[in-house]
């Protein structure tokens, strides 16, 4: 069981708008399945861009404060890039460039969506470009560069590539009512503010801080090209702050290592954006990592492993016992919740409360009081009843969101897949084993000690010397396993990212190596 | 231990094992009796022939004394001229001492290895050491020695002499001779020699007179011994291993050895599938002699397939596909030859001509069958097609140089451009001479559609384009910067020489700023048909993730060389797009965005 004396005590009750208070002890408020890892990290450049400019970037003072901050809505631009499908035709039919303003000018004035007045009028735009058809052209190709472009989400959430603080927003609906736009946390859930604290409660925040500095700064043409799209000042744009989120921690090694990783990734200098979908990548891949880990520690188990099948052309032992291991990990969180409910069960405090008279007035305050449940309860006045009642409604509220973040970020950052099988399973991802060899290798590293540390750092199993540590020698096949090791040597080897030296001897090499200081 | 098989087996059979120098016997030998002296590590993969190596050098120091090279530790001490006493210590093989898997070095023997440690970095020190080991067993053993500073700086040294492929470094006493590095064309050559000029060959010579017999003139084993002596057979043959040096794969010397055995005795009829003198009469009235043809044994065509994939040697020979990969010219040779009159020419010269394994009756007879039969997927049309294999692999060793601009042999293998590669290429920067121009340029169209991702034709300057939000997008329109081929302004892209004889790409962006990429033969085959605008798609995936991250290499150069330059006023954005016309030549459409 986690070290309780390092955990925050749930909110007051009026502080966030829940059913119950338990996935939240555990995890945080909140571990959002449907947030997509892009989704996270550009959550996370909003909270981030948010602090800098308030001055306190990774910098929330002590003990458990809350997370307050004041996101850009940034609507002109979204109806510039994304509602604004007649662009196009008005440029391909106007060869004139003056009539094709008029025409565009006023097709927008009809039709755009959430603004104020001010923002309704874009006709700022026809001295900053040379002819209506460049215009146009750089608005698709910054249409063309969204992320998750291929989606088919409404237009107020589809978001720009985060070129800088111009490009960054939240994610919001107008309401068919009154047609003005407001918050949504569909697609940002608070996943990227949970990301936000883990990074500052890390041990690399200070670190970390100048490099997302640069991030934020947004010091490229594209920010400023961005910039230019949007009339006036950024000051009457930001969007009212929201409640805090919550991340029970003070700290905790998977934020150590989800900064060291991330650090690793920004001093590799990458050109340009580059560095960016790693970091992505590393982000989903950390928060599973997270909950699985935090899971198991109230579970009282040993940390979670995960045995990666290197995708074989047939069906392996590996990949049994890798079904196997997925199915296994993915219960964990659940009985997590049981650990959790079972330790207020057998607390002195409900004991005590359950033997007395007035038994069920009592524990129902307790439960009122640590997870902020009871009030709609309506089964019999028993003890035993509303705990057993309140375990089920636990579960199956947890089996709806949080329950997924293990199978859903686990896919997202690359690591589970379905991959030649109808099961699921860990087989990592080329771009995945990319990112995982930035993010950990100097210079260059001998192989096996390459998956040495893929399972001390990650609990990833990959040959036959880490899969004896965590199963006895009867349940695996030594040879399926240095198989799979092999298979894994040709795939790094085919991503021009190991050096083979002999039959006995292999180097994982990272391209990017760090410039020596 | 395979050297001292090879030894008792000759003992046995009562010859001489083959043999021959080794290329760098005497260098090894000097790092003991020339000043400074040095200790020497012998590394390379199995089949190299490490302990035949150390062996050989061991004899040679100790020429005075008869101890024999048994022991897997021994050592012997001398008097070096200058007074001095020294020692030099004999690992023959360091897996022989060193622990073996979770087990620990015994104690007497790790001070033997922390020993060696000291001494190569003392200044002139006594004690020298020679020792033989395969790479693997060298990281791994110097793993579990006690981490003492000498250790640790040892095998930070090994590890870097390892993997850069560097045989020395400054500050350490030590000179590694990893044998893997060597050419194996080099080595082909050697053995090769050493095999043809065996004595036992005139014994055989001596036996063979009669229709039926052992080495009479009808004997398949024969023939291919007298093959393997013809100068286009050898050189067809080195030009393979060649190439797989320039494309970093390194047969070992037992691979060698065992290619030319196979070539020269290979038959699939027969009993572990290597013929024997007792079998070559019955081949020969079986008719079956051309189940020993040398052009398909070289590339294990005589053996069973889960054998033939056993042997790493074979592996990479039919990684060139021969047999398999064909042009039309050559097909239509095979197919219709012999009845047209413009290709009967070739056929008769190399299929009628070729009494041995050239077209036979039962080839005849297929070819009819397989032409004129309505069975397509049937027996008869398989069995011709097995037969295609095998003479595609004798027309690739039987094309005379002369006919290869007509019959351009290279198409026979997966790699089209590899004559090109090795006479204008490799040879030309060997002789220190430049590549010719058409050459750079095809190499750069080749880069520019990578980089670029559209079909550029471009080839006078190198495109560097990235998307916007990633710089390896597959399609990049954003020109960051171009750079000129022909040297201007210190820009400049060319081919030059590398220190391990591989040709290298160099992209100069200023003075002082460049980035290199090994030019090896599959990167000059993808990037050349990539610039010819075909690319089958089985071509690896590796080439091209290589290319990027050479491109992601330049993209950081190119920053380099922004920040040393003053940076320009920049009063308006402008956005320079990569925009190309029908015949694919590029245009740099500008667009500004102005502050206003």
């Amino acid at each position: 069981m986690p070290d309780l004396t390092a955990v925050a005590p749930p909110p007051h009750a009026a502080d966030h708008n829940t059913s119950m208070w338990v996935d939240e002890q555990i995890w945080g408020h909140r571990l959002w399945d449907s947030q997509s890892p892009w989704m996270i990290f550009l959550e996370f450049l909003n909270v981030a861009e948010a602090r800098l400019r308030g001055g306190r970037l990774l910098d929330e003072g002590e003990g458990f404060v809350s997370l307050v901050y004041r996101p850009y809505r940034r609507m002109a631009l979204r109806n510039l890039l994304f509602n604004n499908e007649a662009i196009t035709r008005i440029s391909e039919d106007h060869r004139d460039s003056n009539e094709a303003w008029t025409q565009w000018l006023s097709w927008m004035s009809d039709n755009v969506k959430g603004v104020t007045d001010l923002e309704r009028d874009y006709s700022f735009l026809k001295n900053r470009f040379a002819s209506f058809n460049e215009f146009a052209m750089l608005i698709g190709m910054l249409r063309g560069s969204a992320v998750e472009s291929a989606s088919n989400k409404r237009w107020t959430s589809k978001f720009v590539f985060p070129f800088g603080p111009s490009a960054l927003y939240v994610d919001l609906n107008i309401s068919a009512a009154t047609g003005k736009a407001g918050r949504e946390y569909i697609n940002f859930g608070r996943t990227g503010e949970l990301l936000y604290m883990m990074l500052w409660r890390s041990n690399q925040g200070e670190k970390l801080k100048p490099h997302l500095e640069t991030l934020l700064k947004g010091d490229n043409a594209w920010n400023q090209l961005v910039k230019l799209l949007q009339p006036g000042t950024d000051d009457g744009d930001l969007d009212a702050p929201g409640r805090s989120c919550y991340l029970p921690y003070a700290s905790h090694t998977c934020f150590d290592k989800l900064g060291e990783d991330w650090l690793n990734i920004l001093e590799l200098n990458l050109p340009g954006f580059d560095a960016l979908p790693h970091l992505v990548t590393l982000s989903a891949f950390h928060i599973m990592l997270y909950k699985l880990t935090v899971a198991s520690d109230w579970c009282n188990l040993r940390r979670p492993h995960m045995i990666c099948e290197v995708v074989a052309p047939k069906k392996t032992i590996v990949r049994e016992l890798s079904i196997g291991n997925h199915t296994e990990n993915d219960m964990l969180s659940r009985r997590a919740i049981n650990a959790y409910i079972d330790a207020i069960e057998n607390s002195s405090e409900w004991r005590t409360a359950a033997a007395e008279h007035g038994a069920f007035q009592k524990c129902s305050e307790i439960l009122e009081q640590r997870v902020l449940w009871g009030q709609d309860y309506d089964g019999p006045n028993d003890p035993q009843a509303l705990i057993n009642d309140f375990r089920e409604l636990a579960q199956k509220r947890h089996s709806q969101h949080v329950a997924n973040v293990h199978r859903i970020y686990g896919k997202g950052a690359g690591l589970v897949s379905k991959r030649g099988t109808n099961k699921l399973r860990y087989a990592p991802t080329d771009g995945l084993l990319k990112t995982l060899l930035y993010a950990n290798v100097g210079k260059r590293m001998e192989f096996g000690e390459f998956l040495a540390l893929m399972y001390e750092r990650y609990g990833l199993i990959v040959g036959d010397l880490e899969v004896e540590k965590v199963l006895a020698k009867e349940e695996f096949d030594k040879k399926a396993f240095q198989a799979n090791a092999r298979r894994l040597e040709q795939r790094l080897g085919s991503l021009g990212l190991l050096k083979r030296l002999s039959d006995g001897c292999a180097y994982v090499e990272n391209p990017h190596r760090r410039k020596v200081a | 231990m395979y050297d001292e098989r090879v030894l008792s087996s000759a003992t046995r059979a009562g010859v001489e094992p083959i043999s021959f120098e080794h290329p760098r016997y005497e260098d090894i030998l000097r790092c003991f009796t020339d000043e400074p002296r040095r200790s020497v590590i012998l590394t390379g993969t199995a089949g190299d022939g490490k302990t035949n190596l150390a062996r050989k050098v061991w004899c040679a120091i100790q020429s005075n004394s008869t101890e024999s090279f048994e022991a897997p530790y021994q050592k012997v001490t001398f008097s070096s001229g200058n007074g001095k006493t020294r020692t030099i210590h004999v690992i023959k093989d360091l897996s022989e001492i060193a622990p073996q898997g979770t087990g620990r070095w015994d104690p007497a023997r790790e001070e033997i290895l922390q020993l060696f440690c000291r001494s190569i970095f003392e200044e002139d020190s006594t004690e020298l050491f020679l020792i033989a080991a395969n790479d693997g067993q060298l990281i791994e053993s110097w793993r579990k020695l006690e981490e003492t500073d000498v250790v640790l700086r040892t095998r930070e040294l090994l590890e870097t002499l390892l993997v850069e492929d560097r045989q020395e470094d400054t500050g350490a006493h030590l000179s590694l001779f990893n044998l893997s590095r060597g050419s194996s064309a080099e080595m082909f050559d050697l053995a090769l020699a050493a095999f043809l000029a065996h004595e036992g060959w005139d014994v055989c010579k001596a036996l063979g007179s009669s229709e039926y017999s052992f080495f009479g003139p009808s004997c398949p084993i024969r023939h291919n011994y007298e093959l393997l002596q013809t100068a286009l057979l050898q050189q067809r043959l080195r030009s393979l291993f060649e190439l797989c040096d320039l494309n970093g794969v390194h047969v070992a010397l037992r691979d060698i050895l065992l290619l030319l055995s196979n070539a020269v005795l290979g038959h699939s009829g027969v009993r572990e599938r290597l013929m024997t003198p007792k079998d070559v009469g019955q081949i020969i009235k079986d008719r079956t002699v051309a189940k020993a043809s040398i052009y398909n044994n070289i590339f294990g065509g005589n053996l069973t397939e889960s054998r033939r994939e056993s042997l790493d040697l074979f592996d990479y020979l039919n990684r060139f596909r021969i047999g398999f990969e064909t042009s039309n010219k050559i097909d239509d040779i095979l197919i219709f030859g012999s009845a047209d009159e413009r290709l009967s020419p070739f056929f008769d010269e190399h299929l009628r001509a070729d009494r041995f394994y050239g077209a036979d009756e039962s080839y005849f007879a297929a070819q009819r069958e397989y032409i004129e039969g309505s069975d397509e997927e049937g027996a008869a049309a398989s069995s011709f097609l097995e037969m295609l294999v095998s003479q595609r692999r004798g027309l690739f060793f039987k094309i005379p140089n002369s006919e290869s601009e007509e019959l351009a042999f290279w198409k026979l293998t997966v790699f089209n451009y590899a004559g090109e590669y090795l006479e204008r290429v490799v040879k030309v920067i060997e002789n220190g001479s430049k590549v010719e121009r058409p050459i750079l340029f095809r190499l750069v169209r080749g880069l520019n559609r990578v980089f670029t991702g559209m079909l550029v034709n471009s080839e006078r300057e190198l495109y560097l384009a990235t998307s916007l939000s990633y710089s390896n997008a597959k399609v990049s329109r954003m020109l960051e910067e171009y750079i000129s081929v022909p040297p201007r302004l210190g820009e400049r892209v060319e081919i030059i020489s590398g220190h391990d004889g591989i040709p290298r790409i160099s992209v100069e962006l200023a003075p002082g700023i460049e980035c290199h990429l090994q030019l090896n033969l599959t990167r000059y085959e993808f990037l050349s048909r990539v610039a010819e605008g075909a690319l089958p798609s089985s071509f690896s995936k590796e080439c091209y993730e290589d290319l990027l991250a050479f491109k992601t290499q330049i993209l950081t150069k190119l920053d380099e060389r922004r920040t040393l330059q003053d940076p320009e006023e920049v009063s308006a954005l402008n956005f320079k797009l990569l925009e190309l016309d029908d015949y694919g030549n590029p245009s740099i459409k500008s667009v500004e965005v102005l502050d206003a």
